[in-house]
């Protein structure tokens, strides 16, 4: 089997995270605050903190949340900061964990401002110095790498935008986390979201969010924390974020598959993705008949979009699945914005999506795929 | 062919706001069972050329597809017609 929809959840994981996983089911449970046995030097929730602080550029680690992904990370940002939908700008190229919790949560009023991206899905930062200028924005949701064209945007400049205007930045790492360099506090990200089981190389359920030392935002859920249990009515501040038990054994893996990461270095990881999709670029462009989304494209991430002539993207993912054992994923990709820009409006693409794990001769054999079915 | 279940597919989502059911069969897919599909209304496709022959047929509401050997196709349709097509006479 040729696994090729690691946009989605990537696979296989690293050993490290799976023993990680197994060696916290075996051993006592971690209890974040409730009880003596977490006072040793192998906390599991401020280990794993610390090393998403440090992949991600983050120094307030205290402040990174554990959720059971970017999808509750983003939820959770976009309903505490208490503003209004037609106060957040957002692009075409959100996923639908910020689309539609914008559009759906009964807290915030009317619609947000939608900024729109070239052919290549790149949202030039000009667009969004043009509205922050009217003066209305207060927060701008930004997806950092897209999961349909492997677009990465300049988040710097949109943290400097962001900063100029008293703009709120939130910042959607989704897809980047794990394979891109992101610098959270040197671009002004006010808050993050990432999720686990992507780049990360985690666990499907665990991921979280990140919110800056002093931006106040009000929680979406309440419950035990394991801290001041006296107390019930929380008001105006002093809120906590984690409540319930955490998730510690993914949490265990997650850690265990940052620490991989690093281990493996980012800038390695970077690089071989890297090869693999300009490898799949290349060979793909070969193949006649094939239009590619964001060919145009000089930094990207793992990710290539496509459509072969006389076949619906569906229908391709179908064969490759099931006559070729080739694993992709086809559609809108949950970011259903995104298609009328570039050119893709309707059945979507074809997506293949890559780890660090992969090969080029597994694109070889893709390759191979697609001409037989083109006959 | 005799049908013997029908599950909700999982992968609606492909299928950019259809529904769809993935049809179970007693038997892997010859040859003769999906011609016995041709005469389901809808443009039919059937690529012979690979090792697991690949087949469509399709309509402005729905889509049937599958692959020869499997023990399964797949039904998609618009939401409001489901009952477009009738299996009942293969189960």
């Amino acid at each position: 089997m040729i696994y090729f929809n690691n946009a989605a959840t990537s696979y296989p994981k690293p050993e490290t995270v799976k023993k990680a996983y197994l060696d916290a089911l075996e051993a006592l449970p971690s209890g974040q605050f409730r009880s003596a046995l977490s006072c040793d030097d192998a906390d599991v929730f401020s280990l794993c903190r610390n090393r998403l602080g440090s992949l991600m550029g983050i120094s307030g680690t205290d402040r990174i949340y554990f959720a059971s992904g970017s999808t509750e990370g983003l939820n959770v940002i976009i309903n505490g900061l208490g503003i209004n939908a037609d106060e957040i700008a957002a692009t075409v190229t959100e996923h639908n964990s910020v689309l539609r919790p914008l559009y759906n949560l009964p807290s915030i009023k009317g619609e947000p401002v939608i900024l729109s991206c070239d052919e290549n899905g790149y949202i030039p930062p000009e667009l969004f110095e043009n509205e922050a200028k009217k003066g209305r924005i207060k927060a701008l949701v930004l997806n950092h790498c897209s999961n349909v064209t492997g677009a990465i945007q300049d988040a710097k400049s949109f943290g400097e935008i962001s900063e100029r205007y008293g703009i709120i930045f939130i910042l959607d790492v989704s897809q980047s986390a794990g394979c891109l360099e992101i610098k959270a506090d040197e671009w002004g990200v006010d808050a993050l979201a990432f999720t686990g089981h992507k780049s990360l190389m985690g666990l499907q359920g665990t991921g979280g969010y990140y919110v800056r030392e002093g931006l106040s935002f009000i929680p979406l859920k309440y419950g035990g924390t394991g801290l001041d249990s006296s107390r019930i009515l929380y008001e105006d501040d002093g809120y906590e974020y984690e409540v319930g038990t955490q998730n510690s054994a993914g949490i265990a893996a997650l850690s265990a598959a940052v620490k991989w990461i690093m281990d493996q270095g980012m800038d390695a990881i970077s690089e071989k993705e890297k090869k693999l999709t300009g490898y799949a670029i290349d060979a793909l462009s070969a193949v006649g008949g094939i239009r590619i989304y964001g060919s145009g494209l000089r930094e990207r991430g793992p990710v290539v979009s496509f459509n072969m002539d006389g076949f619906a993207p569906a229908d391709l993912a179908y064969i490759l699945q099931n006559s070729f054992d080739i694993v992709t994923r086809s559609g809108l990709h949950c970011t259903p914005l995104i298609h009328k820009y570039i050119g893709s409006a309707g059945k979507g693409t074809l997506r293949i999506s890559f780890s660090c794990m992969n090969k080029e001769s597994e694109i070889d054999e893709m390759i191979s795929a697609l001409k037989e079915i083109a006959g | 062919m005799k049908i013997i279940d029908r599950r909700k597919s999982l992968e609606t989502c492909t299928e950019s706001g259809w529904d769809a059911i993935d049809i179970l069969t007693e038997e892997p897919l010859n040859d003769e069972d999906i011609e016995s599909l041709r005469s389901i209304e809808g443009s039919f496709i059937y690529l012979r050329q690979l090792k697991k022959p690949f087949f469509k047929i399709e309509s402005h509401n729905y889509v049937i597809k599958g692959v020869r050997g499997d023990s399964f196709f797949r039904y998609a349709f618009h939401r409001e017609h489901q009952e477009d097509v009738s299996f009942d006479r293969f189960s």
